[in-house]
């Protein structure tokens, strides 16, 4: 039973990480329909951003946060205008432009190795408290995934609910044509949304290189959960997101009853799997047909 | 010297690889992010087998074909129901359970250290074992799968994958079973992957999961985009340029780790800037030019039976109900229909008029009520049964194959192809042949049967307005359904049209099919159909006289209020 009740905590944790990952990538993908793979090289750039910022600059860590986020926000609008905006602007299939993505997720994937060696990098002197609640285990930092998925969340909500730009995210997440006919500036929206959604995708990578420090490779696993988050979810619905992250994570952890981890991603997969077959459209996706 | 040899047999398999890429993503549409995980799994599978059991080539690597073919049809199961975004998810999740299988299942795969020691090929005795005896087995089996692959995109299949790409709904709206074309491109593409796979396994002797990544299909990607999507020869091409080019790179002087990394760096460089330079690519797809067809001498009917025009009931909805959410788009509706007669549905918009076709046609299932034709139950029937059952629709927007020529777009609907079949493509290619010269003798009397003939050699979306519509009556008509209903045929048109168009659907129903027109012009309701009804809110009001039913304060209120 105590060991149930850990593979539950472990899924959360796991699970917020996802959600967060959902919320990065969906904030993008839901107003202008990119499917944008290069979220994941621009992901792990947050996280060497912070790196670079903590440890050669010796900066204090929540400096270098600050900086990891900022950096992640810029490198998100100038993907959006140099890269994405041409193709927007000659109506390019949806097709190419995913194509173009995947251009971009190689190249910087393999400059970052180039710029900064493909071993492990860490924060040094960096330890995580180690955190005993009754039966379960957990450290400083994988609390911090699960406060940062609340944090962010709610805030998030809170601006897509309550402030104009928020809305005009939404309505052009509903029907971006219409959008455009009431008058919303789908290119400024646009870019709010790519800074938007790479600012949150950095919370998630400066966590992560805490936990298990920075590699070249990272970004295709975060671009590849986010997706699966946002997909599960059900496309255009940000909760479905999280919750979406949250389910990947708890199947994921309470596969390993059972099965071995080495198969977890599998196992995580073969939901997926199953979850299309059934529900093209996702779990919980909006709007009726 | 061997370096060059080895080069060539390294263009060999990617050659294999691209064109398999090229046959999913170029003709069929259908994004996948799967190849180099089909790669893989054939290289693993011939691996093992060659290694572990010793079995001989080609046994290896036939084995890996049908495994990687059966895996691919797996794969394309989720995807049969919405493409996409979708599709790209389904087919990187396979990618990394591939992986993933590839280093966790240690007994059979190696693990990480991956299969080693793989034996070479013999052939007439002696072993393959330097590029220089490779080659030429290399060169072969790429001819062999490129002439496959060539066969395959020069097939009537190919014009119904085509077609599928263009509009999935309207391939299905002249009986194609976009399931099995599906079905059948993915088992192809992967199983022409797992042919190179096999290959590479016993040419390099080792196999490890680190070579199957997804940096692998966007390598083979960039080869089909540089190449040009939908054509064969480009991918041919974008092997050769990526190949060849990179290993330039191997005379600058820089650590491997490095090397290899500016190559990946340069693929995505020159992806990025072919799409934005030239996004169809170095030679594009190649389309029908504008040419003249040659007439077949005796051209054939048009009309392939004749019926009598006795008003016997064909179609029969009783009941029809169907709800979307909460709305109620069609209730309680009778409708029958008759062999010889045109029927108008008339009604505002919205008032369930174009439901009711999805509903009879098999688009839509009904919440409640039956379908029948010819007293045969077809409720729950897919789209493209009742179309060979013998009940065909046309769409209001048209839903054209815009890209194909006009003779493609008609003989695409004709039906019960052998040419659709595979196994007649590849083995009985002569039986396809002579029915594809009296297809196209139907086709194009069909397109005079409707006064297209002198475009048929044009591509569709160089029509204009009015003869879009005529090849959308010329393409119902060839699905030889005895059923046919119009959306809208007429809308749009100038009067002198119509009057060019209403003798056609005249000598339909004169013909014995039985006609349902959903119409707004009421001068076309009274010109043509011998009976209307008309709907309001998914019910029934009335059926009755066009004259009549024109006439009625009641419904003229309702249908201009």
């Amino acid at each position: 039973m105590d060991l149930v009740l850990q593979l539950i905590v472990n899924g959360i944790i796991n699970g917020s990480h996802y959600a967060l990952l959902g919320l990065g990538f969906g904030v993008i993908f839901g107003p202008t329909r990119i499917t944008h793979f290069a979220f994941g090289p621009l992901y792990a750039l947050a996280a060497y951003a912070v790196w670079t910022a903590a440890v050669p600059l010796g900066l204090p860590l929540p400096a270098a946060a600050a900086i990891g986020i900022a950096a992640g926000a810029l490198f998100g609008v100038t993907t959006y205008r140099l890269l994405y905006r041409p193709f927007e602007r000659r109506q390019s299939p949806s097709l190419v432009v995913l194509i173009a993505s995947l251009g971009l997720f190689i190249v910087l994937e393999n400059a970052i190795g180039i710029a900064f060696g493909s071993d492990t990098k860490v924060i040094p002197n960096f330890n995580a408290d180690v955190i005993l609640l009754g039966p379960v285990v957990f450290t400083s930092v994988q609390a911090a995934q699960v406060l940062a998925l609340i944090t962010v969340g709610s805030l998030l909500a809170l601006f897509l609910k309550r402030s104009d730009y928020g809305k005009a995210v939404m309505a052009m997440t509903d029907n971006p044509e219409m959008a455009r006919i009431i008058g919303i500036d789908t290119v400024k929206v646009a870019t709010l949304a790519f800074a938007l959604g790479s600012a949150i995708a950095a919370v998630p990578a400066m966590l992560i290189l805490l936990k298990e420090g920075a590699t070249p490779y990272m970004g295709f696993n975060a671009v590849f959960m986010g997706f699966v988050a946002v997909i599960i979810g059900g496309i255009g619905s940000l909760s479905g997101a999280v919750i979406g992250g949250l389910t990947l994570g708890l199947v994921e952890n309470l596969g390993t009853w059972q099965i071995p981890t080495e198969w977890q991603s599998t196992i995580a997969f073969i939901v997926l799997f199953i979850v299309l077959l059934f529900k093209p459209r996702g779990l919980f996706a909006r709007g009726a047909r | 010297m061997d370096y060059l040899l080895h080069i060539l047999v390294m263009v060999s398999l990617y050659a294999i690889l691209a064109v398999s890429f090229n046959l999913l993503i170029g003709f069929a549409g259908l994004f996948a992010l799967s190849q180099a995980a089909f790669f893989g799994v054939g290289a693993y599978t011939t691996a093992i087998l060659a290694t572990k059991l010793g079995l001989a080539f080609p046994v290896p690597l036939l084995a890996g074909v049908f495994l990687t073919a059966a895996l691919g049809m797996i794969v394309a199961l989720p995807a049969l129901r919405i493409g996409g975004d979708h599709l790209v998810i389904i087919t990187l999740a396979l990618q990394i359970i591939v992986i993933a299988v590839m280093v966790n299942w240690r007994s059979v795969t190696g693990g990480t250290d991956g299969i080693a020691g793989i034996p070479k090929i013999h052939l007439g005795g002696a072993p393959l074992d330097t590029p220089a005896r490779f080659l030429p087995l290399a060169l072969a089996v790429a001819m062999l799968s490129l002439a496959i692959a060539w066969r395959l995109a020069a097939s009537p299949f190919a014009r119904a994958v085509r077609a599928m790409r263009e509009n999935e709904a309207a391939v299905q709206a002249v009986g194609k079973n976009i399931v099995a074309i599906k079905l059948a491109v993915f088992a192809f593409s992967a199983g022409l992957a797992a042919v190179a796979g096999g290959l590479y396994a016993q040419y390099i002797s080792y196999v490890s999961a680190e070579t199957f990544t997804l940096d692998l299909t966007i390598y083979i990607l960039a080869m089909v985009i540089l190449g040009g999507t939908g054509n064969l020869w480009g991918s041919v091409l974008g092997a050769v340029i990526l190949t060849a080019l990179p290993e330039l790179l191997k005379f600058v002087a820089l650590p491997p780790d490095i090397a290899d990394k500016s190559r990946q760096v340069l693929y995505g460089l020159a992806l990025i800037a072919i799409l934005l330079l030239r996004p169809q690519g170095l030679l594009g797809e190649i389309r029908a030019p504008r040419r003249r067809i040659a007439r077949a001498p005796a051209a054939g009917a048009a009309l392939e039976s004749d019926l009598p025009a006795d008003g016997r009931v064909t179609v029969e909805g009783k009941g029809l109900m169907r709800r979307f959410g909460g709305i109620v788009a069609v209730s309680g509706l009778d409708i029958e229909l008759r062999r010889g007669r045109i029927i108008g549905l008339i009604g505002p918009n919205g008032a369930g008029k174009t439901t009711a076709f999805n509903l009879l046609t098999g688009f839509l299932r009904p919440d409640q009520g039956t379908v029948s034709l010819n007293g045969v139950d077809l409720t729950g029937t897919k789209p493209h049964r009742i179309v060979r059952s013998g009940m065909a629709r046309s769409f209001q927007d048209l839903k054209l194959f815009p890209r194909m020529t006009v003779l493609d777009n008609v003989m695409v609907a004709l039906p019960r192809q052998k040419g659709d079949n595979l196994f007649y493509v590849f083995f009985a290619p002569w039986i396809v042949a002579r029915e594809e010269r009296a297809n196209r003798g139907r086709a194009l009397a069909i397109l005079d049967f409707v006064g297209l003939g002198e475009r048929a050699g044009d591509t569709a979306e160089n029509l204009s307005y009015a003869e879009e519509k005529l090849l959308v009556i010329a393409r119902l008509v060839a699905t030889e359904a005895q059923v046919l209903l119009f959306d809208e045929p007429l809308s749009g048109l100038a009067p002198n049209t119509l009057e060019a168009i209403f003798p056609i659907i005249r000598r339909l129903a004169a013909a014995g099919r039985t006609i349902c027109i959903i119409e707004h012009n009421l001068d076309v309701i009274r010109g043509l159909c011998d009976t209307a009804v008309f709907l309001d809110e998914g019910r029934k009001l009335a059926e009755d006289a066009p004259e009549r039913l024109i006439a009625d304060p009641a419904l003229a209120a309702r249908y201009f209020g």
